[in-house]
């Protein structure tokens, strides 16, 4: 807070320094150059400061101006113009419709295209059109922006990381997110950017448009384009902002009974009176400043930028603060043949995080029972705790189990570029991306759940991993015939990876001071609770890549590629595959005239995308460590005790890349001279050759590695064929007048055709009709055994599939359509996946102000609701757990079973985003914009789900560890999800020139 | 640019085009090939992984879910009861005491599991290093090891030798796989050695294997085989170096290595070989503080009323469970503040003989529990006793059985009243089955031997307590499913 007012402060002593020129008042009328008629609301600036007017209803104006200064008229929807006063005093201006939106130029895979001549589906975010707010991940800018693109984060843990699916599920691995290319560096870290430094963001949807890169680009791609210099010469900008933000907790619609309530129904009563989640919780503050320099000089342009935030979460002692700086050089010779560009990111990060069973326990603990005791202090002092299954005070997990660490991630990237002709161009780019996290975790000697037994565990381990990407490429454009241009494209690129690190945890302390501090303190490093690792891996992926785009007349474009990938990690039988992608598109307007259509660009593509194995080393037979071996069994003499080699996966040969073909048509329209533009998509895509661990006849030979034999239960192998499509439309109004204020509506939503399980058969006999996952089932306490979830041919992927309650009697007995092991009567009873999501977004603006909101939502999913599954009854737990109260179901005296009451339409539209802005007015020479604003997000939400968050969960939170068993089971609210957060932000942002 | 630099250009592009356009190896740094394996010139090498074969079968033995446990549960001498939700896990081992288990059970498949994985480690050996004598032969009787408890598990299994080729071996009939456990201890006896390993294989515990097979022939091929069964056990009795320990529970404790009693152990250890979580298994939460442990216990096994009902006080095998009032280590009453209100014991933590019921609402205190293998202070989730897979003890049962089957009561009651004066109860002066099975169970608790024992003894399929009378197909278990829908050669067991 300290900081903001110091800001302040220094703002406004920059106020006090505007300066006053000698001025006139010129006034004049603005209309459309396609109807004559005036405009209202064109915005008149005076160049290079912040003063300006609005034109009036009919497009008339008048502005204190003085004659050498120039006046820029802008008008969403129309070519802005530049004025010089000179002496005039009155200035008519007539402002051309702009329809070329459509020259706008789109980042595609290695280079860069205008927006026109693109024919695949693909679609480029700009910052004003990104969400506002506490926002600190880049993708969250783009949450409900972008038609078929899916960004959630369940809860508001600010460590929380967000699940990002592109057009659905298009395979179960660990790569089901979009590959995220940061400034032409495939793979980097989301960490390297901050959003502040974000100049665009472009989304790759279809096949054709990302299988430029290949054997990543099945999940879809997502290039982020950082801010690069670019003012005027010899013209320095600064630029700061900074923010203050408020979480609250989102009213708990888990209601638990009162202690009286709880007594009453027969609970174990300890005699105090707790509400656990106030005990937990706090208001989150959470502050962000950031400052950036940008300038030229010579042939020589840099920007640099830090960017501060520290979030603190709703749960005490859960924060998460991040410093990143950022520079950007590029410097031209040579006639600007030859340019060169360097861009350095470096950011540290700290957390602190909490056990998030402590929102399980929070809301079940015995609502009688004090957070404080004195009875038990030697033990597990100060606080209440009792000695019963999966009970434990959550104020003690909250101070007694610490988790913290650091992070260090470092990007760089040098490119040159020399134009040897002026239509052939090389390029070479070399990157090193760095990432070195630093995690502790400590469980106090008092810590009941876990430290208490063990006197105390500490842990330290360290991960590092190591990008090194070598880029060539060429450039050649040429004109074929007076219509005809083709621009080729040709690339090689080598991306090597290196995964290193090491941990290690021992127990039995006699201090907590240490916490994880000074693990020599620990007394037993071998056994229980303790461990000892290090571990190396590389891999290597080789590419090739080449491109041709056809533009014949400005009206019919084609684009046709293949980029062919050679993985260390392939087996020895499948080292290379090729992904060719071919797209055309033809724009009518050009063809003929279409009245007040003035843009119509058909399209159809189609294109192969791969994914990669999750690990380089499933191909191969590997021994890995095995038991510890002490020979002579007497553990007295050690020189004797050895681990032994082990082979503990089943090795592939065959092991190859995953396939997406995806067939996309589409059309882009821009009406009424680009008043209203809009896209329209549908797509199909088929998924083959699906990585999968399948389980295999253990102890029998292994059919791909002859001689081997199978140790382990399962293979990974190229299994099963998944379909999905969907429909896809975007559309935005670019101003409507509402008087004074003018309104830009924008809308987008997707309809998903869910993704269908084709096949889950290698050959005959190997392969399944279905895989009901075990990681679905709901959990412990009395749930382990039974899934929830079958994933069967021929259906969608992630059916929840069980009993229906059919009926409770009057002493709460239920009876059920089926048996818990009569699994053939289990009926489907639900489905995670969402039929469809949608955003929309409005802005208005009205003189110096603006005001945003952003509506979004999903609609057709289900969600597991395991609050009620385990807490809804009344059974001899609830002695001691407390039960959530729901609508839907009385108290039930049967034990928690699992059933269709618990599954529930979780449709919801939620207003995510809020914001209202004020541009003041500066008379000053030396600022060119200040802005202050406040913002909210997650509002409100409107849904009929009574769990915590109707949000979409695309992979299961518990099974963070098993890519594919998380992503086989979508849909399950599990009981420790982080609670939603609503979030209040009040900033400013500051140019200085 | 001067011309140094262009040709330094033109020869990085050069390099790049070469690299990139390589097909690139994997690189192994953190674990070893096959080769790097058998290219070694350590000389603990083969002891360390014919020691490495054994630890898949130390593994899951003697934890929760595992082979032991389907044993336990399906018999007589064990439940797992539901506490309210706690313990449900969809009924599984509910089913598994009442004879109700379908091919779909986990259990039923991680049996499976860790019998085959143990078979696919030693055929990867045996596959590897044919020539090394020393590992051959012993591995082969490990191997018919995991067999005989697959075919008395399972019954009809796939028998996958080390030179098999098909990745879908088909079902052998159960008096197949008796025909290769026999030749395949008969085979390689002569190369074990004799002395008193009792940790790996030697000719005494190889001549268990067969006394076992002998002893369950009718049951597993429908003839009998009592005398090849006795010639076996005299064997061991009259040349092996074992002997009853004079305290019964020496065999299974902490420190228990040196047993004279035990032929063949797993070797558990805390440190190097974890798996053995039967104080977890069986404590009650509170039963962290009676002994001090590093975890808290699960609260599961218990024994039935009857079965420990049917032990004389003076037995001192009746000491073997955990029994009436708790107390922590320092002698305090252990309090459960959630006692269920109609638990007659009240919180003061009581572990009754009694069972209130099975399911859904077993009070947590209800049931006596595991007591026989001694828990160590302090100890972790792992334990370090070794687990006696066959024990003179038994032996000496096995052979009162077989004795008295031959007509030799006097020999039958010689060797059945040492087990029971060591126990410190009268000897007996007549035999019967009765009298026999109910003698294996007292002395053979927990073991993991009292399923076999009721089919012998035709017992297993009648009614106890919680449990109806079952049909005899359930006397071996169903082929897991999960199994069955990866491999076509194999045949789901009658009744299933």
């Amino acid at each position: 807070m300290k900081k903001f007012l110091l800001i302040l402060l220094v703002l406004s002593v920059g106020f006090q320094g505007a300066l006053m020129a000698q001025t006139r008042t010129v006034t004049g009328v603005v209309t459309g150059g396609d109807d004559g008629l005036g405009i209202p609301r064109v915005n008149i600036t005076v160049k290079g400061t912040t003063r300006g007017q609005a034109t009036d209803f009919d497009g008339n104006y008048s502005i204190e101006v003085s004659s050498g200064e120039t006046l820029v008229y802008s008008f969403v929807g129309y070519v802005s113009q530049e004025i010089l006063v000179g002496n005039q005093t009155t200035i008519n201006v007539v402002l051309q419709p702009d329809y070329g939106q459509l020259d706008e130029v789109v980042v595609v895979g290695y280079g860069s295209q205008e927006k026109k001549e693109i024919t695949s589906s693909v679609v480029s975010v700009k910052p004003e059109d990104f969400n506002k707010g506490n926002v600190s991940n880049p993708t969250q800018l783009l949450a409900g922006k972008v038609a078929g693109l899916s960004v959630t984060r369940p809860g508001g843990d600010p460590n929380g990381g967000f699940n990002i699916r592109l057009r659905g599920v298009s395979t179960f691995g660990a790569n089901s997110s979009p590959l995220i290319v940061l400034d032409g560096v495939p793979g980097a870290d989301l960490s390297n950017v901050d959003p502040n430094d974000i100049a665009s963001i472009d989304v790759l949807k279809d096949g054709s448009a990302a299988a430029i890169y290949g054997a990543r680009g099945s999940s879809g791609v997502i290039l982020i384009t950082t801010t690069k210099a670019g003012s005027e010469q010899g013209v320095t900008d600064i630029s700061f902002g900074s923010f203050m933000s408020i979480d609250n907790k989102v009213l708990n619609k888990m209601e638990v009974l009162s202690a009286d309530e709880f007594v009453s129904r027969g609970g174990t009563d300890f005699g105090s009176d707790t509400d656990w989640m106030d005990v937990i919780t706090q208001t989150g503050l959470s502050y962000s400043t950031n400052a950036s320099v940008s300038g030229s000089f010579g042939g020589t342009s840099y920007r640099a930028s830090v960017n501060w935030r520290k979030n603190n979460g709703i749960i005490k002692g859960v924060d998460n603060e991040r410093l990143n700086t950022r520079l950007n050089l590029n410097h031209s010779a040579i006639d600007d043949r030859l340019r060169l560009n360097v861009n350095l990111s470096l950011t540290n990060g700290e957390y602190n995080r909490k056990n998030n069973q402590l929102f399980r326990y929070a809301m079940i603990y015995n609502p009688t029972a004090p957070v404080y005791a004195s009875d038990r202090l030697e033990q597990v002092g100060p606080y209440f705790q009792r000695d019963l299954f999966d009970f434990y005070n959550p104020e003690a997990i909250r101070k007694q189990q610490l988790f913290g660490g650091t992070s260090k991630t470092f990007l760089t990237t040098y490119r040159a570029e020399f134009d040897i002709l002026e239509n052939l161009t090389v390029s070479a780019q070399y990157t090193q991306d760095r990432f070195t996290g630093l995690n502790g975790e400590y469980y106090s000697r008092k810590d009941l759940q876990t430290g208490f037994g063990n006197r105390g565990i500490a842990q330290r381990t360290t991960d590092d991993r190591f990008t090194q990407i070598v880029t060539g490429t060429l450039n050649y454009s040429t004109t074929l015939s007076d219509d005809l241009n083709m621009t080729l494209l040709g690339g090689l690129e080598q991306q090597t990876r290196t995964y290193e690190g090491f941990g290690t945890r021992v127990r039995q302390f006699l201090f907590d001071e240490f916490t994880w501090n000074n693990l020599g303190a620990g007394a037993i490093r071998l056994g229980n609770q303790t461990n000892i690792y290090s571990y190396k891996s590389r891999d290597i992926l080789n590419s090739a890549f080449f491109r041709a785009n056809f533009n014949f007349q400005g009206a019919y474009f084609l684009s046709a590629s293949v980029r062919s990938e050679s993985f260390s990690g392939f087996g020895e039988n499948e080292k290379t595959g090729y992904f060719p992608a071919i797209s055309a598109g033809a724009e009518l307007t050009e063809i003929a005239d279409l009245g007040p259509v003035n843009s119509l660009k058909l399209r159809a593509s189609y294109g192969i995308t791969g994914a990669l194995p999750p690990d380089s080393d499933l191909a191969l037979p590997i021994f890995e460590n095995g038991g510890r071996i002490d020979l002579d069994g007497d553990v007295t003499t050690t020189d004797d005790t050895y681990v032994a080699p082990s082979q503990q996966q089943n090795p592939n040969p065959e092991l190859k890349w995953e396939t997406k073909k995806e067939f996309n048509v589409g059309f882009d329209f821009a009406l009424f001279d680009s008043k209203i533009t809009g896209t329209v998509d549908y797509y199909q895509r088929n998924v083959e050759d699906l990585l999968f661990p399948i389980t295999v006849p253990v102890g029998a030979p292994n059919p791909f590695d002859p001689g081997n034999f199978n140790t382990a239960t399962t293979t990974w192998v190229n299994l099963a064929d998944l379909k999905s499509g969907g429909f896809e439309f975007a559309a935005s109004f670019n101003g409507v007048n509402l008087g004074p204020v003018m309104w830009t509506p924008s809308v987008n939503f997707t309809i998903y055709d869910k993704t269908q399980i084709e096949s889950l058969s290698v050959t005959d006999g190997l392969g399944f009709e279905f895989i009901r996952p075990g990681g679905s089932a709901p959990g412990s306490p009395g749930q382990n055994d039974n899934a929830t979830i079958e994933n069967r041919v021929g259906s969608t992927l992630g059916n929840f599939w069980g009993p229906r309650l059919l009926s409770i009697d009057e002493n709460g007995v239920w009876t059920l359509s089926a048996e818990i092991d009569e699994i053939d009567q289990f009926e489907i009873i639900g489905n995670g996946l969402p039929k469809g999501d949608f955003g929309w977004n409005n802005s208005f603006m009205y003189g110096n102000w603006d005001f945003s909101f952003f509506l979004r939502g999903s609609f057709g999913h289900d969600l597991f609701n395991s609050f009620r599954d385990f807490y809804e009854n009344q059974d001899t737990g609830s002695n001691t757990w407390n039960s959530v109260v729901t609508d839907k179901t009385e108290y039930i005296t049967s034990s928690p079973q699992f059933n269709d009451t618990h599954i529930e339409d979780a449709t919801f539209i939620r207003l995510d985003n809020l914001q209202l802005g004020y541009n003041i007015p500066t008379r000053s020479e030396y600022l060119s914009n200040l802005r202050v604003y406040v913002a909210a997000q997650n509002v409100f939400t409107i849904t009929n789900y009574t769990g915590i968050d109707p949000e979409v969960r695309w992979v299961d939170q518990e099974q963070s560890g098993d890519a594919i068993g998380a992503a086989l089971t979508p849909g399950i609210e599990r009981r420790d999800t982080y609670l939603p957060t609503r979030t209040f932000t009040i900033g400013f942002n500051v140019n200085i020139k | 640019m001067s011309r140094f630099n262009k040709s330094l250009c033109w020869f990085a592009a050069l390099l790049l085009v070469v690299s990139a356009c390589k097909e690139p190896e994997q690189e192994i740094f953190s674990g070893l090939t096959p080769e790097e394996v058998s290219n070694s010139d350590n000389p603990a090498l083969i002891d360390v992984l014919k020691a490495s074969a054994y630890q898949r079968i130390i593994g899951n033995w003697g934890g929760h879910g595992s082979l032991w446990s389907m044993q336990e549960i399906a018999s007589d001498e064990m439940i797992i009861a539901q506490k309210g939700g706690d313990w449900f896990d969809g009924g599984l081992w509910l089913r598994m005491h009442r004879h109700q288990y379908n091919a779909q059970d986990g259990a039923i498949e991680s049996g499976w599991n860790y019998c085959y994985t143990a078979i696919g480690d030693i055929n990867l050996l045996l596959q590897q290093y044919p020539d090394v004598d020393a590992l051959n032969a012993e591995l082969r009787v490990l191997r018919a090891l995991v067999y005989l408890w697959l075919i008395d598990s399972y019954g009809n299994v796939p028998i996958i030798l080390e030179t098999d080729t098909d990745p879908t071996p088909d079902t052998n009939s159960r008096q197949e796989v008796y025909d290769f456990i026999e030749s395949s201890v008969l085979d390689n006896i002569a190369s074990l050695t004799t002395d008193d390993t009792k940790t790996t294989l030697n000719q005494w515990s190889a001549r268990m294997i067969l006394a076992k097979l002998y002893l369950n022939a009718e049951i597993y091929t429908g003839t009998a085989q009592w005398s090849a069964a006795k010639t076996q056990i005299d064997m061991i009795v009259n040349n092996g170096p074992f002997s009853l320990e004079s305290n019964f529970f020496a065999p299974f404790a902490t420190n228990n290595s040196g047993s004279s009693e035990n032929i063949l152990t797993l070797p558990y250890d805390q440190n190097n070989a974890g798996g053995f979580n039967l104080a977890q298994m069986t404590g009650h939460y509170l039963t962290q503080f009676t002994f001090d442990l590093q975890e808290q216990p699960w609260n599961g096994y218990a024994s039935l009323e009857e079965f420990y009902n049917a032990y004389e006080d003076a037995d001192t095998r009746k000491n073997g469970f955990l029994e009436g009032p708790q107390y922590s280590s320092s002698g305090e009453r252990l309090m459960d503040s959630s006692a269920e209100p109609d638990d007659p014991d009240g919180p003061a933590l009581t572990f009754t003989p009694e069972i209130n019921e099975l399911e859904p609402n077993s009070f947590r205190q209800a049931g006596v529990r595991v007591g026989k293998f001694e828990i160590q202070s302090g100890a972790g989730q792992s334990l370090s006793n070794d687990w006696p897979l066959f024990r003179y003890g038994d032996l000496l049962l096995m052979k009162a059985e077989v004795e008295w089957k031959l007509g030799n009561d006097a020999a039958a009651l010689d060797a059945i009243n040492q087990v029971r004066t060591r126990a410190g109860v009268a000897a007996l002066t007549t035999v019967d089955a009765d009298i026999l099975l109910a003698e294996r169970g007292r002395e053979m608790f927990a073991e993991g031997y009292r399923r076999s024992d009721l089919i012998r003894f035709g017992k297993y399929n009648e009614a106890w307590w919680e449990k109806e009378a079952s049909d005899e197909f359930r006397n071996i278990f169903p082929i897991p499913q999960g199994q069955l829908d990866v491999n076509n050669g194999l045949t789901q067991n009658t009744g299933y």
